[in-house]
């Protein structure tokens, strides 16, 4: 494993710069708030508990919402991605559905199921759905048939054989998927915030309505960072390390071994 | 332990751009039980569409294929293929990918382990079997694979020219162990493979195929003992007849004459 695999400094660099491009642009224009504010308000909302609140509740409601679209999505990618008649069926309508920005269904799904946490959590769910599917069939689609003739002649078939040589064979692919259905799903959540303040109970879009009033963006752009903490976090915790734990363990990642 | 594998005037054919393409027409193959059969011919000549009938991964369009006895009418644990490529589980370590096709026929896991151990032992694997595919040279990956096969315990091993993307020196030491687990066990075994030389050093019998559409068109038989190498003067010298016989049928594609004293025949 390379050291620039792991570790963090390469990370911290690039938050450096950005800081920096902010501290700069915040001094030419006047209605941006500064990192100095913005942090020391943010200091103030981890130790009154804010923070902690608004983290937590959104990691819940991802945390629900992401759980079924990944579950259901993964296996009805492996459905179709085995069944080229259905998959040629379905995936054209798929396709479309991913192209439409899911935050289209807020309004909708406010109307028939009522504007309340459960008609947000059904668009999110719902609309990380197809990027997971998508990305679970492509993956299904692209394991080498060597393979699958590999588990046939030793005897796999049907739902064992998809389970012990098809799903981990796909597996890179499907993290893929997930990774894309993550963040569309983590961006219809704050759009649904954006759209009524209090739909998902995270706490998001109150901190809009109140910034709407008073014109101040300085919390805003400190639940922002609370928001983007919690996107980083998932993403090295969970996502990056999943995939270079598959990278390692396949090969992908040259480790110098003499052969 | 070992069974006898028959076809008897197999015709198998694929859809091709403009119309179907025969694979194999009225090809007819007996392997006796326990027997070690090369088969060689060019590209194209229906070798590996032969080891997919036997393994049941493909029907025959006509003619009956058999093994002990019984039509073949889908995969089976009794006929294992060891590929080309060694088609190791990526994701799985040397020892889970030889447990791979035990756990699939339900054998418990104490006996598992214990067959995991024995054959990971027979292919001089004892030391790597926590090892990835990734991290093993070409002929420790083949070697890997044979001994996922065997663990098998089949009665028929169909092998597509398992070694023919092997340096020469791994080649030639699995040549020598893939005889002496063939005699150990007794497996009934089916070798495809282009080179003549190999199929020499290693066949009881060497069946030599045509292609377009492929039937078996002659074959040599091969008393040698055993363990023989490719480089052995006896094996290059059969070489030659079964060379002749893939001249005949102006199988190589080579216009060239070859003077008398050319052994270079391996393909």
């Amino acid at each position: 494993m390379s050291r620039s695999e792991r570790g963090v400094a390469p990370t911290l660099v690039t938050g450096s710069v950005i800081l920096l491009g902010w501290l700069l642009t915040s001094l030419v224009t006047a209605r941006i708030p500064g990192p100095v504010p913005t942090l020391t308000l943010l200091g103030q909302m981890i130790a009154d508990g804010t923070a902690t609140t608004i983290l937590g509740r959104t990691a819940l409601f991802m945390g629900v919402c992401f759980g079924i679209a990944a579950v259901a999505g993964v296996a009805v990618g492996l459905f179709i991605g085995t069944r080229p008649a259905l998959d040629r069926g379905v995936s054209p309508y798929l396709a479309a559905l991913q192209a439409m920005p899911t935050s289209l269904w807020i309004p909708v799904a406010a109307i028939v199921i009522g504007a309340s946490v459960w008609s947000l959590g059904t668009v999110v769910a719902l609309g990380a759905m197809p990027a997971v599917i998508l990305g679970t069939r492509t993956a299904v689609k692209n394991v080498p048939p060597l393979l699958l003739r590999a588990g046939h002649t030793f005897g796999e078939s049907g739902v064992s054989l998809l389970r012990r040589v098809v799903l981990p064979a796909a597996l890179p692919g499907i993290l893929t998927g997930l990774e894309l259905g993550w963040s569309i799903a983590f961006r219809c959540l704050v759009a649904g915030e954006i759209f009524s303040g209090t739909l998902s109970g995270t706490g998001i879009g109150a901190v809009i309505s109140r910034s709407k009033t008073t014109h101040d963006i300085t919390e805003m752009l400190a639940t922002i960072i609370v928001v983007l903490v919690m996107s980083v976090l998932v993403d090295r915790l969970a996502f990056a390390r999943v995939q270079h734990r598959l990278r390692q363990t396949r090969g992908l990642v040259d480790s110098g071994l003499l052969h | 332990m070992a069974v006898e594998v028959r076809l008897s005037r197999v015709s198998r054919a694929f859809d091709a751009r403009g119309g179907t393409r025969l694979a194999l027409s009225d090809a007819s193959l007996t392997v006796a039980a326990g027997e070690f059969v090369c088969i060689v011919g060019p590209s194209g000549c229906g070798k590996s569409t032969l080891l997919d009938l036997i393994a049941g991964h493909g029907r025959p369009r006509s003619g009956v294929v058999e093994v002990g006895g019984e039509p073949v009418t889908g995969p089976g644990p009794d006929r294992i293929v060891v590929f080309q490529e060694h088609a190791l589980f990526p994701w799985l370590t040397v020892a889970q990918n030889v447990a791979f096709g035990l756990r699939a026929s339900g054998v418990p896991k104490d006996e598992r382990a214990v067959t995991v151990e024995t054959w990971l032992d027979r292919v001089g694997l004892h030391g790597s079997a926590d090892l990835y595919p990734h991290e093993l040279s070409g002929g420790m990956r083949q070697r890997a694979a044979l001994g996922r096969a065997f663990a098998m315990r089949p009665q028929v091993l169909l092998m597509d020219e398992p070694f023919s993307a092997l340096d020469a020196p791994s080649r030639d030491r699995l040549h020598v162990e893939l005889q002496r687990l063939w005699s150990e066990t007794g497996t009934t075994i089916v070798f495809v493979t282009h080179n003549v030389r190999e199929a020499i050093a290693l066949g009881d019998r060497v069946v030599v195929f045509s292609s377009g559409p492929g039937r078996a068109i002659g074959e040599v038989a091969v008393t040698l003992a055993r363990p023989r190498v490719v480089e052995s003067a006896r094996v290059v010298e059969l070489a030659q007849q079964v060379r002749g016989l893939l001249d005949e049928a102006d199988q190589l594609g080579v216009d060239a004459p070859r003077p008398a004293e050319d052994t270079h025949v391996a393909i």
